[in-house]
């Protein structure tokens, strides 16, 4: 079944070491829609990242430093990276710690600008 | 299902008045929220339509006090009469430790008794209950009325009390009869309980 | 938060469910609306208003669900302004319990959800089995007691 976001959620998935993308909503933690490898838990993704996004965008403003125009986490066998500030929605990608992350960025927020 | 609790020390009954349309079984739970103690009693919740028949149930969680060094607590529900509610009677009726039956004591409403009373029993082995094995008290209620409207408590248990169960004439409006059917039933309950006819953690 | 259990076995999990969901308030009950474990209630009965309640919600949800889809419906999620609740079922080797949590804008659906999973799975492990009939719970003054009480309660004999 194909939504809204498919193309979009393919066109991210398809840069060099994306495992995972997926459209979340900030405030439920739920899953919009998702591009996942196999074995990929994308409702826990999904919950986790929404949440960390929460908090980065409140721990932004409490700070007084604004928006939060891209969040990335590095871990030991991979990255967390997102993107939102557009209504609810929050764009998140899974990649491994080859994957180039300026490109990742730049097709985030070329996929957050077509959101609107 | 009586909630034992050994380690707190804690018994939880749940008690169902169960009977037909405006038998009196909300006017009942009413009457012992208005007559307990504060420090004996919890909200009283009902789940009632615009006209005040009950909807779903009335609820009144009562604190018995300490029995045998157990903190004995009762929850009393209602369920709704009507025929049409035969659905939410089946879920409220669900781990009933007891069940008084409230009946309508005027005389045209004794087809609606028996009715309701099969119900009971059919409702009950639905859940895989032998209706024998429930604690079960028998209320005739509105025995207030003009005496040409109404059945006699012996004329009822005629018809209803074939299991020679206690039973007890009432006017829940006013009083007489409610306490008795309460206190009825509670030992009917405790005493099944310490006979250790139910399984003992639950 | 402040935790009471009648099952002592559900303790550790339900507490450490409440702190990774970030719930205000959690109800463990059995399907009849008696009441397991709470956390964060503040007068008990409070806690026994919100089983009834919450076992009724429980039971119209799930037989709805039996009538249009043939088999229980099982989380159910409604949102307040401030506060949102979560109901859905547990299943363990003690029988199915419901659990009612309570939870604002410091959580999500999506968190309590996936924390709920992994309390189901935890209190699968830690249940123990049913214990086998107990010894009658009441002596034999109980009810020289019961007497007492009944009369307390309504002002008579």
């Amino acid at each position: 079944m194909s939504s809204p976001f498919t193309a979009l959620l393919e066109s991210l998935s398809r840069q060099r070491g994306v495992r995972a993308s997926l459209i979340v909503s900030e405030n439920d933690g739920l899953v919009v829609d998702a591009n996942l490898r196999f074995g990929q838990d994308g409702d826990r993704v999904a919950a986790l990242a929404a949440s960390m996004y929460r908090k980065a965008r409140m721990s932004a403003s409490a700070a007084r430093l604004g928006a939060v125009g891209f969040l990335q986490l590095d871990a030991e066998r991979g990255r967390i990276c997102a993107v939102g500030g557009r209504g609810d929605l929050v764009i998140v990608v899974v990649a491994e710690p080859a994957a180039n992350v300026g490109l990742i960025r730049v097709e985030l927020l070329k996929a957050l600008d077509s959101l609107t | 299902m009586s909630l034992v609790n050994y380690a707190t020390r804690e018994i939880t009954c749940k008690i169902v008045y169960y009977g037909p349309g405006r038998s009196g079984k909300t006017t009942n739970l009413h009457y012992i929220y208005g007559q307990v103690p504060e420090d004996r009693k919890g909200k009283m919740v009902s789940l009632a339509t615009q006209t005040d028949r009950t909807l779903f149930f009335d609820f009144l969680p009562l604190d018995l006090g300490m029995i045998s060094g157990f903190t004995t607590k009762f929850q009393l529900y209602t369920v709704p009469g009507q025929v049409y509610y035969q659905t939410t009677r089946k879920l409220v009726l669900q781990g009933a430790d007891g069940v008084v039956f409230v009946a309508d004591s005027q005389a045209r409403q004794l087809e609606e008794n028996i009715e309701s009373f099969r119900d009971l029993h059919a409702n009950l082995a639905e859940q895989g209950i032998e209706a024998r094995t429930v604690p079960l008290v028998i209320q005739y209620n509105k025995q207030d009325l003009p005496p040409d409207l109404i059945l006699s408590a012996h004329e009822l248990s005629d018809a209803l009390n074939f299991r020679g169960v206690p039973e007890f004439a009432a006017d829940a409006l006013h009083g007489p009869g409610v306490f008795e059917t309460l206190r009825s039933i509670s030992e009917v309950v405790l005493k099944r309980l310490s006979a250790g006819a139910t399984a003992g953690s639950r | 938060m402040n935790i009471a259990t009648v099952e002592p076995w559900v303790e550790a999990p339900l507490r450490r469910y409440v702190d990774d969901a970030r719930a205000r308030l959690a109800l463990l009950l059995h399907t009849s609306g008696q009441v397991v474990a709470q956390a964060g209630f503040t007068r008990a009965i409070d806690v026994m208003t919100a089983c009834a309640l919450a076992s009724a919600v429980h039971a119209t949800s799930a037989e709805l669900g039996r009538q249009v889809d043939g088999r229980p419906f099982r989380g159910l999620h409604h949102a307040g302004p401030q506060r949102q609740l979560y109901l859905a079922p547990a299943e363990t080797a003690r029988g199915a319990y419901i659990c009612l949590t309570v939870f604002d804008d410091e959580s999500s659906l999506g968190l309590v959800r996936m924390y709920f999973d992994e309390l189901c799975k935890e209190l699968m492990v830690a249940a123990p089995p049913l214990a086998p009939l107990r010894e009658p719970a009441l002596a034999v003054d109980f009810e020289r007691d019961l007497n007492a009480n009944l009369a307390a309660m309504f002002g008579r004999n």
